[in-house]
């Protein structure tokens, strides 16, 4: 039996295919009779079938070598392409997760989405999404890992745009698909590219041959930076960044999703691709530049927002950039460790706003105010996800931030000084959050505020208990990708023996400025005009979406104006002129005998011109080789 | 059994055209006729042996000696795809036309002469048989554009008219001047294969066929044509003309262009490459600002249409290939979004982006026709999972080891495929449906069952794409070595 289940790995990712497919007719309406309900027991019921397997699978597998699938999908002429899986414990690690918090997700929707009348159509997508996101924890291959992140690109697309109703949603779904397409185009230049001039596009192929590659520098930057793009969409990086916040529109179940696992999908490609990152020292360096410019920027964005999705999601993108940092210094177990805590506490600060949202029927911060006494499960999940992402409190990140800056490789001031300086923001952000949320006095829309339902409830919980145990699972379950694993014996470097007080200093700042701050007044558009300019410039984002309305936007949309106006006036207009002017000369030539004489002239003069251009150009030899060749 | 394909489209025409049928019997002949068409070609797809590199099913009969004319069919891995690809979209074309059409007789007696004449040119293995055959289509697509088009019909049917007549004219040039300069005895296209000519010789017969070729396909700046001829031509047209009468031009490059003028071919190969990645860039360039979904959906082809001439441009052993795969993916995407398009226009009388909105919505839209609209979009945009990612996947790693720069620049305006796309589908599915538009006639099911089969295929050639590829494999590679 479990032979079959460990032959049959690859079936995991599907279940929730079957799923979705499964409940098609609900979703498109065929089936009424029911209720939507079905569909969503159906997909449920699939993700437990396929946590239920990959959790056995995991126990079998465990300290185990890895090991890789390949399926030969398309040979043709000259090219082999292969799609592969790879059978190890951190895939498997990676697809617990993803099975898990897809799992807990779905329970919670079957409450958040109680009332809507499209609940089957938003668990289809769920099932689609999920399966493009365990496809990805199991890909060992880039061709088959681009399919999936196109296919995340899509569901995306589909669920932000699942309320497709509304005007902000409309765009919301566009900018996201778009956004996350540059990445993606890019990305699928590149690998157009490596398939040209490497060996295969499996991951573990990759290493080889990059080491071994000759390469010109310039292209090789090229390559390496063209590959990080589909990341850098993926994961909010600046300056692709705006869509995350963007989809803040669509259902909060996909928002606990896409803030937690999709974004890690897109950085756990990122760090398979590592090997890739070295073709150049450029690449390595964009890497560490992007992530640093979005971890610094959108980390002040987020304490400006007041919408509550809003300033979670920008804090999603500054971890992102931490890790973006982490890979870009090769240091891939510290990235997958940060994704990994992240993704847990995340998901469950989003479930926490989403029961705020549903109770409340509001996402403006500043309108909220003691749900602390009224929803005690929802603020304790809110407090316990807090303290998972502050490294004040001895949570995950913590522990991560910890190993980071006790590894076996030497670390500088100015990665202490950008981590601190995102804990400390981070602390500000949620410590606020938190005060204007849940403590202060109750407001209009916070004064009737009952728990949530068990549906949303027990998946909080669970969460809950999850991310106190965040610390203690990589210790349980040590899932290093590098040899050079982050738990050092060797004394610290001076960097690594002021790190943690330091951090645990900077998170304590943060929390001590969040909770003097004035909250209310604060968040109130200032009189302050300096202030005010500040506010401003991080809650509308840097001006970063006008910024693209005035370049890459109008000038696509004029280059569209500009082509349509020549195809129309231009191309067009001498096509019509010429069939205006053969139709205006036939009917005057009709009475005009001499008409012959001047088709004459006009095709010598054709024909004297062709040889009079091909005179100047020098392709007279050709005409000449050509008359040789007849006679 | 290659000449039935020709012959029972042309007799059931001239059954329907002749003989006085009434109420559903044009239709259902019509139905019988392309069913049976079908058939066949399954069944000769099962006989086929794709590891073979010379013609097969051949049937040559002498016809008209003196001018060395001879009726010469056969098929090959680079013909037979389309061949089967007419067959399936004309009983696609033919089902999803309207029941209550005007002179149904003189309509369905055209498509079925189009579908021949079509499938008469992908046969042909004699110059000038394909030239009467490619002449031949032009008649009944330009009357059926002139009778069932939309408003400015008679201006679009003639521009067509003009333009692949001119196309004609210019490949028929290239095909006497090379009779004329081997000195030929016939118009035979294997006999005409082996003598290698001189560049400068190869260079000026090629040039003639190459603009011929490119009005057909089409290939900026020759493209106006097409626009126009979609926008007037009923649903069941654009869907032929998209998915294959276009596909006549990109098969004449492959068989004639390249195939006989090979090294002139690959002398040009450079600036034919750049000639691609600017009519992809323009084609969708222009789709971005059209308002008209028809009009999107036909610069779209343009652009799509280009890639086919980048892959051949790189005479590489795969891109020839993906050039076919290519040809075959788009005649299955365009020929989907058109009907979709076309059951927009049918349900709510226009195409308008500005006017229509919200079409979603599940009640008084048009739910599935927009769900459905949403995948074509994507497999045009070249999604993976789908058809179109794939053969565009091949046409760009085919090209580029040989055209770098301008395979990324196509590969850039795959990327606006998504943004005029995406344009289409947030205005007019997503939004709040207005009240002009409340009121739409239900879709039946049975309507939507080409646009199913058709997503059917989209979807299984885009996850087993080898089901196409290795039918022209070893035909494609043939090509290239003059095998």
């Amino acid at each position: 039996m479990t032979d079959f289940l460990l032959e049959n790995f690859w079936v995991i990712p599907i279940y929730s295919l079957v799923g979705a497919i499964i409940t098609l007719p609900w979703s498109l309406g065929i089936i009424r009779q029911t209720g939507p309900r079905p569909a969503a027991y159906i997909n449920i019921l699939m993700t437990v079938v396929g946590f239920v397997h990959s959790s056995i699978i995991f126990n079998l597998i465990w300290a185990r070598p890895a090991r890789q699938f390949i399926f030969h999908w398309l040979q043709v002429a000259d090219l082999d392409l292969t799609l592969s899986f790879e059978l190890s414990p951190v895939s498997f690690g990676a697809l617990e997760v993803v099975t898990g918090i897809s799992l807990l997700v779905q329970i919670y929707a079957l409450g958040y989405m109680e009332k809507d009348w499209s609940l089957a159509r938003f668990f289809s997508l769920m099932g689609f999404f999920e399966t493009a996101l365990a496809g990805i924890a199991l890909s060992d291959s880039l061709l088959l890992s681009y399919c999936l992140l196109e296919a995340l690109t899509l569901s995306t697309y589909l669920l932000v745009g699942f309320w497709y109703a509304q005007p902000l949603v409309v765009t919301a779904a566009r900018d996201a698909f778009l956004t996350k397409r540059v990445g993606d185009i890019i990305l699928l230049m590149a690998i157009v590219a490596l398939s040209s001039y490497g060996e295969g596009l499996n991951f573990s192929q990759l290493e080889t041959w990059v080491n071994g590659n000759q390469l010109e520098p310039t292209i090789a930057a090229f390559l390496g930076l063209a590959l990080i793009a589909g990341p850098i969409g993926k994961c909010a990086q600046f300056p692709l960044n705006l869509w995350l916040d963007e989809a803040m529109e669509g259902p909060n179940p996909a928002g606990i999703m896409r803030n937690s696992i999709v974004v890690s999908a897109g950085a756990f490609v990122l760090i398979k691709l590592e090997p890739a990152t070295t073709l150049s020292p450029i690449s390595a360096h964009a890497l560490i530049i992007v992530g640093t410019v979005t971890a610094i920027g959108t980390s002040l964005m987020a304490i400006a927002q007041i919408d509550i999705k809003r300033a979670l999601s920008h804090s999603t993108s500054a971890y992102m950039g931490l890790v973006f940092i982490a890979v870009g210094l090769r240091q891939v177990d510290i990235a997958f460790l940060l994704l990994f805590s992240h993704a847990i506490a995340k998901a469950l600060l989003f479930m926490s706003a989403g029961s705020v949202i549903l109770t409340t029927s509001n996402q403006n911060v500043t309108e909220m105010g003691g749900l602390w006494s009224r929803m005690p499960a929802t603020s304790l999940s809110f407090l316990t996800g807090a303290a998972g992402l502050i490294a004040f409190s001895p949570l995950g990140i913590f522990w991560t931030y910890h190993r980071w800056f006790s590894g076996s490789w030497d670390v500088d001031w100015w990665l202490l000084l950008i981590v601190m300086f995102v804990n400390v923001f981070s602390a500000i952000n949620l410590t606020r959050l938190f005060r204007v949320i849940f403590l202060g006095k109750p407001q209009v829309k916070t004064r009737r505020a009952p728990e949530v339902p068990w549906q949303m409830s027990v998946p909080m919980v669970s969460l809950i208990v999850v991310t106190l145990i965040t610390p203690i699972a990589p210790l349980q379950w040590p899932l290093w990708l590098s040899p050079n694993s982050p738990l050092s014996l060797e004394q610290p470097g001076l960097v690594a023996q002021y790190a943690t007080p330091l951090l645990l200093a900077s998170g304590a700042l943060g929390c001590i400025i969040g909770s003097t701050i004035k909250v209310r007044k604060a968040w109130s558009r200032s009189s302050n005009l300096t202030l005010r300019f500040f506010q401003d410039l991080f809650a509308y984002d840097f001006y970063i979406d006008k910024l693209y309305a005035i370049t890459v936007i109008a000038a696509v949309s004029n280059l569209a104006k500009l082509a349509s106006w020549v195809d129309r006036y231009v191309i067009d207009g001498v096509v019509n002129l010429v069939s205006l002017a053969t139709i205006f000369s036939s009917n005057a030539l009709k009475y005009n005998t001499s008409g012959q004489s001047q088709f004459y002239i006009t095709t010598m003069v054709v024909a004297v011109g062709l040889l009079l251009w091909s005179m100047i150009n020098g392709q007279w030899s050709m005409v000449t080789s050509y008359w040789s060749s007849i006679m | 059994m290659l000449s039935a394909l020709i012959l029972i489209p042309f007799v059931s025409a001239g059954i329907i055209g002749l003989i006085s049928l009434k109420g559903n019997a044009p239709r259902n002949i019509a139905i019988i006729t392309a069913v049976s068409v079908l058939v066949i070609n399954l069944i000769l797809a099962f006989q086929f042996d794709y590891q073979q590199e010379s013609f097969q099913f051949v049937e040559d009969i002498s016809w008209i000696e003196w001018i060395g004319l001879n009726y010469h069919l056969g098929i090959d891995g680079l013909s037979f795809p389309l061949v089967l690809l007419n067959s399936f979209l004309t009983l696609i074309a033919i089902y999803s036309t309207s029941s209550t059409i005007q002179r149904p007789r003189l309509y369905y007696a055209m498509l079925l002469l189009l579908s021949g004449g079509a499938a008469g040119a992908f046969l042909a293995q004699d110059l000038l048989l394909f030239f009467l055959f490619y002449e031949l289509e032009i008649v009944p697509l330009y009357f059926l554009i002139a009778i069932w088009g939309g408003a400015r019909r008679g201006y679009a049917a003639m521009k067509f008219l003009l333009y692949t007549a001119l196309s004609g004219i210019l490949v028929l040039a290239s095909f006497l001047g090379l009779v004329w300069v081997t000195k030929a005895s016939s118009f035979d296209y294997l006999s005409l294969r082996s003598p290698t000519l001189p560049l400068a010789t190869q260079l000026l017969l090629l040039a003639p066929l190459l603009i011929g070729i490119f009005i057909k396909i089409p290939i900026f700046p020759f493209h106006t044509w097409l626009p126009d001829a979609h926008v007037e031509a009923s649903t069941p047209i654009s869907v032929l003309l998209a998915g294959v009468l276009l596909k006549l031009g990109t098969y004449a490059m492959l068989r004639f262009a390249v195939g006989l003028f090979l090294d002139g071919w690959v002398y040009l190969a450079p600036w034919l490459a750049i000639l691609a990645s600017i009519s992809a860039l323009y084609g969708a360039s222009c789709a971005i600002a059209q308002k008209d979904m028809k009009k999107v959906v036909a610069y779209s082809s343009i652009a799509h249409m280009a890639y086919i001439l980048l892959a051949a441009s790189a005479t590489t052993r795969l891109s020839m290939t993906a050039a076919v795969f290519q040809m075959v993916s788009h005649g299955l995407i365009s020929a989907f979004l058109f009907l979709l398009v076309g059951m927009v226009y049918q349900k709510t009388g226009s195409r308008d982006v500005d006017v229509l909105r919200g079409l979603l919505n599940p009640e008084k839209g048009l739910p599935v026709t927009g769900g459905l609209m949403i995948l074509g979009v994507m497999a045009s945009s070249g999604l993976p999972g789908m058809v179109g990612f794939i053969s565009e996947f091949l046409v760009f790693r085919g090209s580029f080891p040989i055209f770098p720069i301008p395979t990324l620049l196509c590969l850039v305006g795959t990327g606006l495929t998504a943004v005029y796309f995406l344009l289409v589908i947030n205005k007019v599915f997503f939004g709040r449906l207005t009240e002009g538009l409340a009121q739409l006639p239900p879709v039946k099911w049975n309507e939507h069952v080409p646009a199913f089969v058709l997503l059917l295929l989209i979807i299984t050639f885009g996850i087993k794409p080898d089901w196409v590829t290795h039918w022209s494999e070893v035909q494609a590679i043939a090509l290239l070595t003059g095998g």
